[in-house]
């Protein structure tokens, strides 16, 4: 075994213990320190999200990863967990397995939401952490930057990461957008106080939107909520001259009627010179009357088209998958740890010389054949030692490619 | 390399931009990592060889440079395949290539089926034609893009009415954008064509005066089809105006624009196809030569 792996995620971890196993940078540091001092020789990752908390090892020759029960007890000491509590929870890999478990992590693929993007960047930070803390070797760097590609693929050669999944990122990214070009010289009104309205101002905020009013039926409510959302507050009674001036209408109330009728809004439309409008309804039941949507120039999208284009876009990310899990596939079938390879072909060889011999000489008796193979397997071990050790020296500062190229060239590794 | 580019010919930039438009074509399909590169790789190429082949033309044509209907339909191809290159550079996730690429070929075609001989000048009308010619391609050139922004503002507006999220592959510019665009290219387009179009009033008011031959008879058929494209195009650019404060006017502006091209498309073919006596190399008779010589030779 030259690779092993133990984890858990949100499927298999309930979140109390999760909230316990997370590791911060630091303790993340700390832990890897403790492992490279435990385990000298060894390389080690450890990946930490809110979502997962996962240890890949891995060491060649005398110095084999650690079994994993050590790898659970080692992360239960870490975190001060009763190892007995934590070892139902994790799961266990080696060899292969722990390179396609990466891919698929690195990619998405493994994620809570499908395809989510952030994780190649906790996987970039894990990486680079261990590489800070000296714990990485060829083994880690050869099937780390493999992951990395792999999903920088992904990324590029399908849609699982693209389609949005919250209604405010499709609200705004994908509907809003379409219509203005920018965000910065136009005005947001906010009209309640639901959950969505803040969630979808962040978005707002992060595409240029700074001219923000927020009413609200009670005035000091809306003083607050404007506080809280980095606007100013306007007044109710004066919706229709607020409808007037806005470009973006945010709708979250709680009522119960519609709060801005097709008479209110032919009063405001009235003044507004042909601008187009943008009103997402996030309230239910809706806060505009639904004729109002078949005004020219008015662009409403109500909390169910949201919802239908998020489940359109969630369709999709589904059907990238087969695409996605190929090309993690694809990769891993090539980029199966070279050391490994050069290994095994050693070995291949060196059998195949002592059976030829073996056949030559029969005379010889089990223990003279132990001896010989013995010392044909020394004899690997140390031609392959030097150009081993060049690897590890190389890969503290980052990938070996031109030295694993090298390698795959000359022992004539194939993908 | 005097070789390598006299080799150039109208089938290699065409061919590029014909590959550059199927890779666009292909977006929605499926999606690929080189494709990108493969599209902008071809659509730059084609850009150069066009570049290449009408340098060419210009420096090796003994008559005025870029002087005949021919140059005249591949110049306004280069115009807009210059923007579509710069646009791919700039925004290469947005697709305008699928409905500026087809002009650009269009216009490529109209090309091919024009006449190469240089439109005749006389070396004392020669600046009002140049003037006369470029304002005019400067207008169709804004046509054309106001049109193709009126056409991706009715895809764009029919997408977010049906509340549908973009398509994959088709990833077009806001509405906000578009309409400005359609906007300008209307104003742009009439106040050129209002240009072009009394410049070449004035050449010809000029080749009458000196008596030449290459004078085009006021009731020809380019005076009254370029008479009429230049009031659509003014007609158009006001009705976009007036338009601007109404809810619905920037999709009536996109249908103007449409309308614009539509006119615009017909009056070309008209040229290429109809009896005119604009740009035909005079036949001299034995008086009317002789007034000519007359004429020229005249302080």
């Amino acid at each position: 075994m030259t690779l092993a792996f133990v984890g858990g995620t949100h499927r298999t971890v309930p979140l109390q213990v999760r909230e316990r196993l997370a590791f911060s940078a630091e303790q993340a540091a700390e832990a890897l320190r403790r492992f490279r001092d435990r385990f000298p020789g060894r390389e080690a990752v450890l990946l930490s999200t809110c979502n997962r908390v996962e240890l890949y090892a891995a060491g060649e020759e005398a110095a084999t990863p650690p079994p994993a029960e050590q790898l659970v007890s080692f992360l239960a000491e870490c975190r001060g967990i009763d190892a007995a509590e934590l070892a139902p929870l994790l799961a266990r890999e080696s060899d292969e397995a722990v390179v396609r478990h990466l891919f698929s992590v690195a990619s998405g693929l493994d994620s809570m939401v499908l395809g989510e993007p952030q994780i190649v960047a906790q996987v970039k930070q894990a990486w680079a952490l261990a590489q800070r803390t000296e714990t990485t070797g060829p083994l880690t760097g050869g099937m780390f930057q493999a992951a990395l590609r792999t999903a920088k693929r992904v990324a590029s050669e399908t849609a699982i990461g693209r389609e949005r999944l919250s209604i405010p990122s499709v609200a705004v990214s994908d509907f809003a957008r379409g219509v203005f070009e920018t965000f910065a010289d136009k005005r947001v009104l906010v009209i309640g106080a639901g959950k969505m309205a803040h969630e979808t101002l962040r978005y707002l905020r992060e595409a240029g939107a700074t001219d923000i009013v927020v009413v609200n039926r009670t005035a000091d409510r809306a003083d607050r909520l404007a506080a809280r959302l980095g606007g100013r507050p306007g007044r109710f009674a004066d919706l229709a001259a607020e409808l007037t001036a806005a470009d973006l209408v945010v709708s979250t109330t709680g009522a119960g009627e519609p709060v801005v009728t097709a008479g209110l809004f032919a009063r405001a439309e009235a003044g507004r010179a042909g601008r187009p409008l943008v009103v997402l309804d996030l309230a239910v039941p809706r806060d505009f009357e639904a004729t109002i949507a078949g005004r020219p120039g008015v662009w409403l999208y109500t909390i169910d088209d949201l919802g239908a284009a998020c489940d359109a876009n969630r369709k999709r990310r589904q059907r990238e998958l087969p695409a996605a899990v190929g090309i993690v596939d694809l990769h891993h079938r090539s980029t199966a740890p070279v050391i490994a390879r050069l290994r095994a072909g050693w070995t291949e060889t060196g059998d195949a010389e002592l059976e030829r011999l073996f056949r030559r000489l029969p005379g010889l008796d089990a223990a003279a054949q132990a001896e010989i193979r013995q010392a044909f397997e020394r004899y690997a071990a140390k031609m392959l030692h030097s150009p081993l050790t060049s690897l590890r020296n190389e890969s503290h500062s980052g990938p070996p490619h031109g030295l694993l190229d090298a390698l795959k060239r000359l022992f004539d590794l194939k993908d | 390399m005097t070789a390598f580019i006299s080799g150039i010919s109208v089938v290699c930039f065409a061919a590029s931009y014909l590959v550059a438009l199927v890779c666009e074509a292909s977006r929605p399909l499926f999606r690929s990592g080189v494709r990108g590169a493969t599209l902008l790789a071809f659509a730059a190429a084609g850009f150069v060889a066009h570049t290449l082949f009408l340098g060419w033309r210009a420096a090796t044509e003994p008559a005025v440079p870029l002087s005949s209907a021919f140059d005249w339909y591949l110049l306004a191809a280069w115009v807009l395949a210059g923007g579509y290159v710069w646009l791919m550079l700039a925004n290469p996730r947005t697709q305008v290539g699928l409905f500026l690429l087809p002009v650009v070929l269009g216009l490529i075609g109209a090309a091919e089926l024009s006449s190469r001989a240089p439109f005749p000048q006389s070396p004392a009308t020669q600046v009002w034609g140049a003037v006369h010619g470029s304002f005019n391609l400067a207008a169709s050139v804004a046509v054309a893009g106001g049109a193709v922004a009126g056409l991706m503002w009715l895809i764009q507006a029919a997408r977010l009415a049906g509340k549908r999220a973009p398509a994959q592959g088709l990833r077009l510019p806001s509405l906000e954008l578009l309409a400005a665009t359609v906007s300008r290219a209307a104003h742009f387009a009439a106040w050129t064509a209002a240009a072009g179009f009394f410049s070449g009033l004035v050449l010809n008011a000029v080749n009458r005066r000196r008596g030449l031959l290459e004078t085009v008879p006021w009731d020809d058929p380019v005076v009254l089809r370029m008479g009429a494209l230049v009031a659509w195009l003014v007609v158009a650019a006001g009705l976009g105006r007036a338009l601007v404060t109404r809810p619905d006017g920037a999709r009536r502006a996109a249908w103007l624009s449409l309308v614009s091209f539509v006119v615009l498309t017909a009056s070309i073919l008209w040229g290429v196809l109809g009896p005119t006596r604009h740009g035909v190399p005079p036949v001299p008779t034995p008086s009317a030569s002789s007034t000519t010589q007359l004429q020229e030779a005249a302080p």
